[in-house]
């Protein structure tokens, strides 16, 4: 089994939009010192900021899971390859989600919500945000890619209020841009130039005034009054404003995003931005709705990303090129983002060093929603609260709302519970956790009229043509090949199984003189869970 | 027997005062609130409704001592002598601030580029593309139910800082790589590809001013004024040039002359007088447009050609075919029919926006393409895509058909005109699916067909409203006997008599709009399944309070088109020349209205005659100014 993987890395250069923002803030750089945050005993800390990035459509598993390797011995994934350079600074999770199948809109809720029967609590981002969120001119971010989709509202939402309503998202970055650094009255040269507007305004006002009739004069009132009251609230501004060490005028605003790439990039940039002027400690962001038909026209991909992710149902090698290119752009902006994070000093650090970033997707596989082995991974040290450059692989599935658990403890909220959770995700900052084992186990295949019986390890084809194709690994003979239909692939949820050893019963038949499996009638795991995740989710 | 203030006093203290202002106020109907010795002309409205049910005899209810038909005459001669046979006027002139989307568009059309709230695009996603109407609060409707009447939605602080803000991201991006071709527009001349701030000289300066004051105030600007601006920026050249003029053009976009429509006409106090024919011009733009006047309205109020009633005429038709014009539906006529209500009538985004779409392109191909008023009633032209196409399954055919393209699991398509030629239940507007599913049951259906295609004013229903019984003994009564029963209370009867022969009469259509009733049993849309009932059970017959009786819709229909014709005709005229001024009708506009309905009916007048007939009247065509000016 030959790993077929051709995918162009030219397609994925960086645009233009990429070296736009940092030179206006190189001499910038030096305050930053004094945006720290001082702790009790009166020392200057760096502030911990949180930031999480979520990826639609789940993956394409043979791409993204890292079969093999340890704790500290590991390969990262072809689809993990765009931010492999940063392997010192991750924490990639496995095992993470413990449900058959999910929805779009339940894996959303999910994401940072730990459970997708959470509805009437916030988001874990929010409550980061309340604990931390005080201090700086705005509170959290919301930020997302596209618009609303109005089919399942649920799919565009990741964070989520206090009362577990959604929370609205922004999605134009020179409009985030301009409330994060361009609010006019904050900035002392704008009022100065109001002031004079004002005067202006107000003297062609009062020349109207003259000329005018009763109907009018009410009117013109209205509106002088409106420019006394802007004068009021400037003359309070200017007394009471209390000064940014960064000049917010010098921060340049980014240009018009002309494509998908250029959006996104720059508001990766804001993000950043946003932290290391700390204007806000708190942001999620989505690269997406959670069931995307966004269409990436600047990679040439011209079909729905939603239809490209059902790659079994859907399936022709061009699709599956057309997926993996889509999955591979999110990495790359996933690795643009800590590039970013890395590029800011942060008091003795960088900016990553006292972040966590949580990245990730909804399901484990995009065609269908199985929901365990979500993708996972954190980011950043977040001033020592994890330890890094590890692959955790837990032995049994884990909910993600202890991961949620656990941040949050860790960013020092009282809290001992949420959603489903009631104990801490173990391992993060390097404790002890129940780590994936392999088992010795017999495999041997036993022929009967018609049937098989195998016992042994399934794979999926890491053949990209093959992607409807299994197999089952037996010791010493040649692997047992499976072309199975959707049906067989959803009812007996292969996803699942694949990396473990099962035993499985089918039809059987004769291809080229080896054997091949064609209907799959019964099928259990040897060690785990035979009908994974009792819950749909 | 002649009508005195008087006796019509004495008529109130009779019949009227016991329930409506004594003490009980019935269906905020207070006599104590109005005077009939003023007989103020604010008060046209409650006088208009209280002649209505006095010359109907709806009023008083039936079970009180009724006034005698002399009684009755002389209070409807009191009334038409103040309120009806009064002398054409044009109403004082009011300044009102641009509506949101009056303003999206005028910085549109002022800059060459949209203020853009830029997102992906993405199939079924909802984003509103406009910064400005993503950003400024909703402006509540006015007293005449438009939104472009302002009047009462005053200038506040929030709004002057959006207006501030859009104006800064306007000037940001004129002056950006972006704003290159506006920039060059707005200049005149050939720029280099790679124009600078610093390369910008003093000539450029003055070109720009020159350009943007008049076309911003949407008139001319004194020479004085410009030069009073070129002065601010003489010494200054390159960058600081720049943001000199930014400013300047930011004081221009904050100050009343832009911010206001109205307020730099020319004017002779304590007179009634044309509007000079820039006010003409920009009140012909914002009715058409909802839009400032673009270069040739400009070139035709320069050379005063405007006033020429021709050529204003000429003006209508030619701004009635640009693609501006579809402003009249998706604004005017959406607010005056409500249909923005459609927007919760369907959860599948396909079928909501092919449905909504439906009527909008209808009212479009009426307002654009000549075509009558009264086809709003019945017309055989329909818009449908291939998502909504079933609901006519003998026409359907010749849409173009749809092809999916590879890799599209969903995509909304625009409709296509379709002529109905052998499709039952539907033609016009009222049995359009999603016009029918906004008004869900008889009720809701009858109420909005008399109120906004009749026009006709139903009051606030009484406060002492008895329960609607389900019951009477054992008998449980059906939805038709509930109300049979409930129009037995005189004041229920009032109102009910005229709203449930309407509505029954649409009870072949489900609550999504599907019709029953059709020979042709095609399954319908997704989406458009209900509770229904079995259409023999259906009864759809009635009679209107006028005598005439009727089976079923199309019997209706075909009343509606006869005898009821003038009210539809009346109400359009009403409610187009109330949108166009931006504010209530008032008695004084009767006329104007009076003799464009006749117009109308006569010639079986297209909505383009309409228009024109708004574009022509006195009202829009002239103001009055008060004479305590001081200049």
């Amino acid at each position: 089994m030959k790993r077929n993987w051709s995918i162009n890395r030219r397609t994925f250069l960086r645009g233009a939009a990429g070296a736009m923002m940092p030179l206006p803030f190189l001499n910038l750089m030096e305050a930053s010192a004094d945006t720290g945050v001082k702790n009790l005993a009166g020392e200057t800390t760096p502030p911990l900021r949180f930031m999480s990035l979520f990826k639609p459509n789940g993956v394409h598993p043979p791409s993204w899971n890292i079969n093999g390797g340890t704790e500290n011995d590991f390969r990262m994934s072809p689809l993990m390859a765009p931010f492999s350079q940063h392997q010192d600074d991750l924490l990639i999770l496995d095992n993470m989600g413990d449900y058959g199948f999910s929805s779009h809109t339940n894996s959303t809720r999910r994401f940072l919500g730990g459970h997708h029967g959470n509805t009437e609590q916030a988001s874990m981002d929010q409550l980061i945000a309340d604990h931390i969120g005080s201090e700086t001119a705005h509170r959290s971010l919301e930020l997302t890619t596209e618009g609303l989709f109005t089919g399942q509202i649920g799919c565009s939402y990741i964070s989520y209020g206090p009362d577990g309503a959604p929370l609205p998202r922004e999605s134009d970055p020179q409009l985030i841009f301009d409330r994060l650094f361009r609010s006019p009255l904050d900035i002392p040269s704008k009022r100065t130039e109001m002031t004079s507007l004002l005067d202006r305004v107000r003297d062609d006002a009062n020349s109207l005034m003259r000329k005018a009739g009763s109907e009018d004069k009410d009117t013109l009132d209205e509106y002088l009054s409106v420019v006394r009251e802007t004068e009021k609230r400037i003359e309070v501004m200017n007394k009471g404003g209390k000064s940014s060490p960064i000049k917010f005028e010098d921060i340049e605003r980014p240009p018009l995003a002309t494509n998908l790439d250029e959006q996104v990039e720059t508001m990766i940039d804001l993000i950043a931005l946003a932290m290391w002027t700390d204007s806000t400690r708190c942001a999620s962001y989505m690269l997406g709705n959670s069931n995307s038909r966004m269409i990436f026209d600047f990679l040439d991909i011209h079909e729905q990303h939603h239809y490209l992710s059902h790659f079994f149902r859907n399936f022709s090698r061009e699709n599956i090129d057309s997926l993996l290119k889509i999955s591979l752009w999110h990495m790359e902006k996933f690795d643009y983002l800590l590039t970013k994070m890395k590029s800011y000093k942060d008091h003795n650090g960088s900016l990553l060093d006292h972040s966590v970033v949580l990245f990730g997707s909804g399901m484990g596989h995009s065609d269908n929603h199985t929901a365990q082995r979500v993708p996972t991974i954190l980011a950043g040290q977040g001033g020592g609260m994890l330890k890094t450059g590890r692959y955790l692989r837990y032995s049994e599935n884990q909910e993600l709302s202890d991961l949620h658990l656990g941040l949050m403890q860790g960013f020092g909220l009282p809290i001992d519970s949420f959603a489903n959770s009631s104990a801490p995700l173990p391992g993060l900052d390097g404790s002890a956790f129940n780590e994936y084992r392999e088992r010795p186990f017999d495999s041997w295949i036993k022929l009967s009229s018609g049937k098989v019986t195998v016992q042994g390890r399934l794979v999926m084809s890491e053949n990209l043509d093959e992607a409807k194709t299994f197999y089952i690994e037996v010791a010493d003979k040649e692997p047992v090949r499976m072309d199975v239909q959707f049906r067989d692939f959803h009812d007996f949820n292969l996803a699942y199984h694949v990396g473990t050893p099962i035993t499985l019963t089918g039809d059987r038949s004769e291809k080229d003189g080896q054997l091949q499996i064609t209907k799959i009638s019964d099928l259990k795991s040897v060690f785990g869970k035979s009908q994974p995740g009792k819950k749909n989710g | 027997m002649e009508a005195t203030p008087e006796s019509v006093s004495t008529f109130l203290d009779q019949y009227c005062i016991q329930c409506h202002g004594g003490e009980k106020v019935k269906g905020k109907v207070d006599f104590t609130t109005v005077s009939v010795e003023t007989a103020s002309k604010e008060h046209f409205d409650f006088w208009e409704l209280a002649a209505e049910v006095v010359d109907y005899e709806d009023m008083p209810p039936e079970d009180e001592k009724q006034p005698t038909a002399e009684e009755r005459a002389a209070f409807q001669q009191w009334y038409e002598a103040n309120y009806i046979h009064v002398a054409a006027s044009p109403g004082v002139f009011q300044p009102r601030r641009l509506s949101t989307p009056e303003y999206r568009n005028t910085m549109r059309a002022l800059f060459g580029f949209d203020l853009e709230n830029k997102v992906a695009k993405s199939e079924q996603t909802a984003i509103e593309p406009s910064l400005i109407l993503k950003l400024m609060p909703t402006d509540p409707p006015g007293e005449s139910g438009f939104i472009n009447d302002t009047h009462a939605a005053p200038l506040s602080t929030v709004l002057w800082d959006q207006y501030a803000y859009f104006s800064e991201v306007a000037l940001h991006q004129l002056f950006s790589p972006q704003g290159h071709k506006a920039l060059k527009s707005m200049l005149g001349e050939e720029l280099p590809g790679k124009f600078k701030h610093s390369d910008f000289t003093q000539k450029h300066a003055r070109q720009l001013i020159e350009h943007f004051a008049p076309i911003a105030n949407r008139r001319p600007v004194d020479q004085k004024d410009i030069n009073e601006i070129l002065t601010q920026l003489e010494p200054l050249s390159g960058v600081k040039l720049v943001d000199a003029l930014k400013f300047e053009m930011k004081t221009i976009l904050m100050s009343p002359g832009f911010l206001y429509r109205g307020m730099r006409m020319k004017r002779t106090p304590g007179q009634q007088q044309p509007v000079d024919s820039y006010e003409l011009a920009e009140r012909l733009s914002y009715f058409l447009w909802e839009d400032m006047p673009d270069q040739e309205l400009r070139q035709c109020a320069a050379d005063g050609s405007l006033k020429d009633p021709e050529t204003l005429s000429a003006q209508v038709e030619r701004m009635l075919a640009s693609p501006k014009a579809r402003s009249l539906s998706d604004s005017f006529a959406t607010q005056w029919l409500v249909l923005d209500e459609i927007d919760d009538a369907y959860s599948d985004p396909y079928l909501l926006d092919s449905f909504k779409n439906q009527p909008l392109d209808f009212l479009n191909y009426l307002f654009t393409e000549k075509r009558p008023v009264i086809e709003l009633i019945d017309s055989d032209v329909t818009f449908a895509s291939h998502v909504t196409a079933s609901i006519y399954p003998k026409d359907k055919n010749k849409l173009e058909k749809y092809v999916k393209p590879k890799g599209i699991e969903k995509q909304v398509v625009p409709n296509q005109k379709l002529a109905l030629e052998n499709t039952e239940g539907r033609g016009g507007l009222l049995t359009m699916p999603a016009v029918l599913a906004m008004n869900r049951g008889p009720i809701l259906r009858g109420t909005w067909t008399l109120r906004k295609v009749l026009g006709e004013h139903l009051g606030e229903p009484p406060a002492d409203v008895p329960p609607i019984q389900s019951t009477i003994g054992d008998k449980k009564l059906s939805f038709r006997e509930k109300f049979e029963h409930h129009r037995a209370n005189a004041s229920c009867a009032r109102c009910h008599d005229k709203i449930d022969p309407l509505g029954f009469a649409f009870e072949g259509y489900n609550d999504k709009g599907a019709y029953l009733l059709s020979s042709n049993k095609s399954p319908l849309p997704k989406g458009m399944q209900s509770k229904d009932k079995t259409p023999a059970k259906i009864d759809t017959s009635g009679q209107l309070t006028t005598g005439e009786s009727f089976q079923n819709f199309e019997e209706l229909k075909a009343l509606l088109l006869t005898t009821r014709r003038e009210d539809i005709v009346r109400n359009a005229v009403e409610q187009t020349l109330s949108y166009a001024l931006c504010r209530k009708l008032e008695s004084h506009d009767g006329p104007a209205v009076e003799s464009i309905t006749t117009t109308l009916l006569e010639s079986d007048g297209t909505w383009q005659d309409l228009f024109t007939g708004v574009a022509n009247s006195l009202p829009f065509r002239e103001t009055i100014f008060s004479s305590d000016s001081e200049s």
